[in-house]
């Protein structure tokens, strides 16, 4: 209430100092207007005084603009007399452009009188007059967006926004005007900035989606409609646009064959637009867009139920489901249509829908008699016909719906007519031709089509069945149907490519898989697709599908309303028979044979496989009668059969009755049927087993016929098979023949993969050592290599190499020093990665993880068993024994019994005896040979060893002993522990089972021989008599002449000898011996020069002494060089003045680095505390 | 006046209805019957006194049937659907007495002429109304609306044009068409000539009907939401009536000639007072668009009452007391 006061005071104060002001200076209009301006503000009441006042300030300053903005006021609200007020807004305006009150009431008034030109023309001027008059720029462009004059509308609408950014009616209609231009992408930028300024602004939200669904991008149209019907739930634009957004990505996905995800789009879409069609049902575009939906749904729905049916009323009962839902979805589209069409009966696309939709529920058949009158489909297009016939599509569709073939024809070319380059009208108007049988006039048709648009499936299938007919390639016409597929998914080009591929062995490939699997949604009625669908599952090997694919087949055939052929039934039989077959129910496949058979329905295909399935059962009788029945029917059979049969016939003979009775059938059959190349290998193999080589002059005559390469190299792999057998006696194989075959015909196919592979194999199971390096050159590694999986793989062969010659190869030489004479030329680095490519490459290969774990422990040792790598073993020999607990057969139980030791070694390096003797406990009992069960005793002897368990290692060796081997290595292993441990008692049983061993191989025998005298020779060495030493050392020289450790041995015991006695001729036989084993390594092996030169020098040749230490300087790689060495280098440097290398500076520099390697010689520190002197 | 609603009978047709028509009673039969017919491709007779019950349905259209027609006797009656095939056929018996076959597109509305000779057909794209005697059941009059003069061959004349519904004047004399561009036609049967077009509509012009009293007057109801009363003689507009916020689908005048009826697509019936120039009523009964509005004829025994009936796509059927 005081507030009230004090403001009523405040303002009557006010209005007598301004009314002072007034009547003192009557010529001043300010004070009028001032006066005029507080009584305005005061109320209604005050307002006609208010005017008058108003009045007076204009009539004294005409310039004011804002006198006549307060008279426009005064005019058109408390006069209502919109003449006088326009006219003072308009001279308001005229005055000051910028006045944007004045310029909207002026505008609004217009609006109101409808003078939309006049207002026009206001705005233009004064937008004219200022470019401050933003006012009238908005109106400008809000009023050219309404006369949808657009381009203008854009650059008002630009100007505006410079003034008020902030205004979302702005960017709005910059936006509708941008999309009316065709302006899209602009048009997006201006919606969405109207949208980030009010977020419910759902015109914009609905445009921009409309403008996504028309640039094809669905995904986003489908979010800004979801977006908009948050903001307004019932908007029926947005519902609109949503559902046929969710229409057009469905279909997209129709056309890639995801059926399933398009029906459940559709369902989404169906339901929106149901609900669009409650809001506006007198929209005849909303039920247009639920039939569209329907209609999709009604063609797209797919069939799903195909892997759990059971029995022929179920598969029934779920066709009749899926037809039910299709019709019902149809019978709702051709409902729509026709509200659609009732609501707007001039439209003529709705008469086609509706046409479609009738024919789609139930088509005409194509031989109706009665010419005169039409169907129905055929009458509705006439429809659309009559409002607009100069659409072709209309002609088009009666092109397709038409039962009548003139009239096709005739619509087709109308359509062309209408549109010369219409492809499907070509491609129809090809399968047309076709379909008269007008081969010639339908390939040009589907020329033209293909070649004015590449793009449509029908010219690609039409061309395929055309290729087919004329049997000209049928890789051509599969290419062409798979093309006709990919661009459109459509059962039936799908079940021709299925058919195509069967015939050109594409059966494998994923598109027929893809392609066979989708039509069987779309065509579940039609038992050549369930039986397609069981072909390409038996080329996978997948017979349980397989299987049931063939039943579905049969219970299609059996529900068919079209009548098919009786022969396509013999074909689903004898296909499922054969599957049952191969899945293992011989029982069931003899069952639907016989079957069959009762019918009199019986093929030659049925009778193989019934000859097969009755062996499988073992009633051989009956197998070998069908196989005569076979035999008789050969010379009525096409070639191709007739030479399967024969293997067959020929298989089966020799399994059931022995090669004799094959060898006779061989040489009874007509000459001219053995020539192919299936029936070649066949008698080759007979005859490789055959020692009385009856079939000689059969198998040379067939082997001519042989003509690719891949098929010449298997028959000289078979070849070389066959010698190993023949040329052998008795149980074992002659290696010899086969390999010398196989390096003869590798010379002529030096490519030959399974060639190469199969003589590394035979190399490496000769067990003879200088072969086995060949091995690695011979064997070929191919990426992704196809041999059959009975022959060993390269990866294996090589990684067998490596184990077997453990000293072949370093991993880094910088650790260990390889004195094998036969260096390979890959690196053992290459080996390793090799061996690791094949373990990363097949990781579920249980034999790649064996090699591997070998190769490692290999490498581990020859690395001193660094930490990381025995723990990498230990993890991977755990994990190999865990996951081949399946070891059945004896093989494999090697291969366990071989990483059961592997697993104790490691226990054993790591100090843990206990699972060490566990370990090699169970390797030892499993059942294997005597010969390699020994070893796993002597695992537990070392175990023993190293547990100081004497009366355990006593029984061990007894063990071993008891048990023998025939690996000389391993009798030398019992050897050495016996003479560690001083276990004489069994000396003698070892020596001999050592003889006896070394007996077997008779080239091995001295190199054998000599590794025993340098073991004898060592064990006298560590018994201190070095002349016993010398004496059998000298004779392991002189037996293995070619191993240069061994005289590097010799040197070292002359040398001690030399030392011990004073004698210099030990120092000559020293000397003789370090100079041999410096001729026979082939590099430089460590310590031989250094002993030579110390040798050398103490027979007083200084200069030899010299040159052999700079030698051994050289032949140690720069980590590992002794302390030793840098005294002595240190001693050189004493005696020459000239320099060695590069990194000998000074004498203490050499002592330095000695005791700094091995602080614990006094010797050198004696030596630096001299030269410190 | 008013109206007092009697009866609703829910999923009359399996499908929306779309036409509704009065057969007027016969000697052999005292009463009158409705005649619906539905999306669901079939045509009712239906008993309509206080309660509605099923009379009879017939079957043989193959799409839905989007109007009916009864001849002014009682004896027989048509029926139209959408694939343009008028089955003509006996009301009492249903036999078919004749089919009449155009192209699809071609049939629309129908009504029989007062004095029953004559069977007038909207023809839809044909821009015509065709004429069929009912004694012969031969087309005797193509009743074209003429080509307006500025426009070219190939304008789209067929869908401007496309005749959606037909009335008869009470006298027999004149015929009136209207279109889906808001024009309407008024013929000259004696003369087979077109007259002149009534204009005024904005939009398609479902349904009309003239006055019973009076043969120049003309009401037409049309998708602009409007009902407009012409003299059809005078080629004026005499007035309008506003008041339906959809579609105006159909309209029938009372017998007495005081009021007239409509359904929309709103989902209302109206009832418009002539005198008053006003809606006296608007019965929101039906769910569903209001495809057709029918006031039974005077006649027939013991019929004192007023009827009127309406039917919807909601598939329900409305009864109400005219009084």
């Amino acid at each position: 209430m005081i507030m009230v006061h004090l403001q009523e005071d405040n303002f009557t104060i006010q209005l007598k100092h301004l009314e002072e002001l007034v009547e003192s200076h009557p010529d001043d209009p300010s004070n009028y207007f001032d006066l005029g301006r507080l009584m305005w503000d005061r109320g209604e009441e005050w307002k006609e005084k208010a005017a008058e006042h108003f009045l007076k300030a204009a009539k004294l300053n005409p310039q004011n603009g804002e006198a006549f903005r307060y008279l426009g006021h005064y005019y058109s609200r408390v006069c209502m007399d919109t003449q006088r007020a326009l006219k003072c807004y308009q001279r308001a305006v005229s005055i000051n452009p910028d006045d944007s009150l004045s310029g909207e009431a002026l505008c609004s008034l217009l609006d109101k009188e409808g003078k939309e030109s006049l207002e026009v023309a206001v705005c233009r001027e004064a937008s004219g007059k200022s470019p401050r008059a933003f006012w009238a720029f908005s109106r400008l462009g809000f009023l050219l967006v309404h006369q949808k004059k657009w381009s203008e509308a854009v650059q008002s609408l630009q100007y505006a926004i410079r003034g008020t950014p902030s205004c979302a009616d702005l960017w709005e209609a910059l936006g509708l005007a941008y999309q009316r231009l065709g302006m899209y992408t602009a048009a997006i930028k201006s919606y969405g900035r109207a949208i980030e300024l009010e977020n419910t602004r759902v015109f914009a939200v609905i445009e921009t989606g409309n403008i996504f669904l028309m640039l094809g991008s669905y995904r986003k149209g489908i979010e800004q409609f979801q977006h908009a019907l948050e903001i307004w739930p019932q908007n029926v634009c947005a519902q609109y646009g949503l559902a046929s957004g969710l229409l057009a990505l469905s279909q997209e996905c129709i056309k890639q064959g995801a059926f399933s995800w398009a029906t459940s789009l559709l369902e989404d879409a169906s339901k929106i637009a149901k609900s669009s069609t409650a809001l506006a049902g007198n929209m005849p575009c909303v039920w247009k867009l639920h039939a569209d939906i329907q209609l999709t749904y009604a063609k797209s729905f797919p069939w799903t139920e195909s892997g759990t049916l059971e029995g022929e009323e179920a598969f029934s009962k779920s066709l009749l489901s899926w037809r039910r839902t299709r019709h019902i979805a149809a019978v709702s589209a051709k409902c729509s249509y026709q509200r659609a069409l009732h609501l707007a009966p001039w439209q003529a696309n709705i008469y086609m829908d509706v046409a479609v939709a009738v024919e789609l529920i139930c088509p005409i058949e194509v031989k109706h008699e009665d010419h005169t009158s039409w169907k129905l489909a055929e009458k509705m297009l006439l429809g659309s016909l009559l409002l607009e016939g100069e659409n072709h599509e209309f002609w088009m569709a009666l092109g397709c719906i038409s039962g009548d073939k003139a009239l096709r024809q005739h619509a087709f070319i109308r359509g062309l007519h209408l549109d010369v380059s219409l492809a499907s009208a070509w491609a129809y108007l090809g399968k047309l031709y076709k379909e008269e049988g007008e081969f010639q006039l339908g390939r040009q048709a589907f020329d033209r089509a293909r070649s004015i648009d590449p793009s449509l499936a029908l010219p690609w299938a039409g061309m395929s069945t055309d290729i087919s007919t004329r049997e000209r390639s049928s890789d051509e016409a599969y290419d062409s149907c798979l093309r006709a597929v990919q661009i459109m998914p459509l059962a039936e080009f799908q079940i021709g490519l299925a058919k195509l591929a069967v015939r050109s062995s594409h059966l494998l490939s994923p598109e027929v898989f893809g392609a066979i699997r989708q039509a069987l949604h779309c065509a579940p009625w039609y038992p050549e697709t369930h039986n397609l669908n069981g072909l390409v599952s038996e080329g996978r090997h997948d017979y349980q599908s397989a299987v049931a694919s063939y039943r579905l087949a049969h219970y299609a055939w059996k529900t068919s309303t079209v009548l098919l052929p009786h022969s396509h039934l013999v074909d689903i039989s004898v296909n499922l028979a054969r599957a049952l077959c191969k899945e293992g129910n011989v029982q069931g496949a003899v069952q639907e044979l016989e079957d069959l058979k009762e019918r009199g329905l019986f093929d030659v295909e049925g009778l193989q496989i019934y000859a097969i399935s009755l062996w499988k059962l073992g009633k051989n009788d009956q197998a070998l009668c069908a196989a005569e029945d076979l035999a008789t029917c050969i010379p009525t059979m096409k070639l191709s059969s007739a030479v399967a049969s024969i293997c067959l016939i020929c298989s089966l003979l020799y399994s059931i009755s022995g090669s004799k009775s094959t060898i006779n059938r061989i040489l009874k059959m007509p000459r001219e049927l053995l020539q192919s190349a299936k029936v070649t290998f066949i008698i080759s193999a007979v005859d490789a087993l055959d020692q009385s080589s009856q079939l000689q002059a059969v198998v040379s005559r067939s082997r001519s016929i042989l003509s690719s390469q891949e098929e010449i190299m298997e028959m000289h792999l078979l070849i070389s098979l066959s010698k190993l057998i023949r040329n052998g006696y008795g149980q074992s194989l002659s290696l010899e023949s086969g390999i010398d075959h196989l390096r003869k015909a590798l010379h002529m196919y030096p490519n030959g993969t399974s060639l190469r592979n199969m003589l590394g194999y035979l190399l490496l199971s000769r067990k003879q050592r200088e072969n086995n390096h060949v091995v690695q050159r011979v064997c070929a590694v191919v990426p992704f290599d196809q041999i059959k999986p009975d022959f060993r793989s390269a990866y294996e062969i090589i990684g067998a190499e490596a184990v077997a010659c453990h000293a072949t190869t370093t991993w880094k030489s910088k650790f260990f020093i390889s004195t094998c004479k036969y260096q390979s030329l890959q690196g053992g680095a290459s080996l390793m990665g090799l061996m690791q490519r094949w373990f990363r490459l097949e990781p579920w290969n249980q034999n790649a993880r064996y090699v591997f774990i070998l190769n490692l422990l290999r490498i581990a040792r020859e690395a001193r068993y660094p930490q990381h790598l025995m723990s990498v073993l230990k993890r991977m020999t755990s994990a190999a024994l865990t996951n081949e607990l399946l070891f059945n057969n004896r093989c494999e139980s090697y291969k366990r019994f071989q990483l059961l030791l592997c697993s104790s070694e490691l226990s054993l390096l790591g100090g843990d005896t206990s699972s060490c003797v566990s370990l090699a406990r169970e390797a030892s009992n499993l059942f294997l040979a005597d010969t390699y069960t020994f070893f796993a005793h002597l695992q537990l002897c070392r175990a023993h060893v190293a547990e100081d368990n004497h009366t355990s290692l006593i029984e061990e060796l007894n063990q071993c002993l008891k048990l023998k081997t025939d690996y000389p290595i391993g009798w030398i292993s019992l050897m050495i522990i016996e003479s560690r441990h001083r276990l004489q008692s069994g000396s003698t049983f070892s020596d001999s089972g050592f003889r006896n061993s070394i007996k077997e191989s008779k080239k091995l025998e001295n190199s054998w021989l000599a590794v025993y005298n340098l073991f004898c020779g060592l064990v006298f060495q560590r018994a201190q008599d070095f002349l016993r030493a010398e004496e059998f050392i000298a004779k392991a020289c002189s037996l293995a002449a070619t191993e240069s450790c061994f005289f590097l041995c010799h040197g070292a015991i002359c040398m001690e000898l030399a030392r011990k006695q004073c004698d210099s001729q030990y120092l000559t036989m020293c000397i003789r011996s370090l100079k041999k084993a410096q001729e026979v390594s082939s590099f430089h092996l460590p310590f031989v020069s250094l002993l030579l030169a110390q040798a050398e020098a103490s027979l007083g040749s200084k200069l030899n002494w010299d040159r052999n230490l700079r030698i051994e300087w050289y032949s140690w790689s720069p980590e590992t060089r002794p302390a030793e060495l840098y005294f002595q280098m240190h001693l050189l440097s004493l005696r020459s003045e000239t320099t060695l290398g590069p990194d000998d500076r000074d004498s203490p520099n050499w002592v330095l680095r000695a005791i700094h390697l091995n602080p614990s010689c006094l010797r050198y520190w004696r030596i630096l505390q001299k030269l410190a002197e | 006046m008013k109206l007092a609603g009697l009866k609703s009978l829910e999923s009359a047709h399996e499908d929306s209805i779309w036409a509704a028509t009065w057969v007027p009673a016969t000697d052999s039969r005292p009463h009158s019957l409705l005649l619906t017919g539905s999306l669901d491709e079939t045509v009712r007779l239906w008993k309509v006194d206080d309660d509605i019950v099923l009379d009879r349905t017939n079957t043989g259209h193959s799409l839905g049937v989007v109007s009916v027609a009864a001849h002014p006797s009682g004896v027989i009656a048509a029926s139209a659907s959408l694939d343009s095939f008028v089955r003509v056929f006996d009301v009492d018996t249903n036999n078919t007495i004749s089919t009449l076959e155009s192209p699809p597109s071609e049939s629309w509305q129908m009504q029989f002429d007062p004095k029953g000779t004559m069977l007038a057909v909207a023809g839809g794209s044909s821009t015509s109304i065709k004429v069929w005697d009912t004694a012969t059941w031969q087309l005797v009059a193509t009743l074209q609306i003429p080509r307006p003069e500025s426009s070219k061959p190939n304008d789209k004349m067929a869908t401007k044009k496309f005749v959606l519904s037909v009335a008869w004047s009470p006298d027999g004399r004149r015929l009136a068409c209207g279109s889906m561009d808001g024009t309407i036609s008024v013929f000259d049967v004696m003369r087979s000539k077109f007259l002149h077009h009534l204009e005024g509509h904005l939009m398609p012009v479902r349904s009309l009907v003239f006055s019973p009293n009076d043969p120049r007057v003309l009401f037409s109801g049309s998708d602009d939401a409007h009902i407009h009363m012409y003299d059809a003689e005078g080629k004026s507009l005499i007035g309008s009536l506003s008041g339906h916020s959809s579609w105006v689908l159909s309209i029938d005048a009372s017998p007495d000639g005081a009021a007239i009826a409509s359904g929309s697509s709103d989902k209302t019936v109206k009832l418009w007072d002539l005198g008053m120039r006003a809606a006296a009523q608007s019965m929101t009964n039906h769910s569903d668009m209001v495809w057709g509005v029918a006031f039974r004829p005077p006649g027939g025994a013991g019929v004192r009452s007023g009827r009127l009936a309406s039917v919807s796509d909601d598939k329900s059927i409305s009864l109400y007391d005219y009084s």
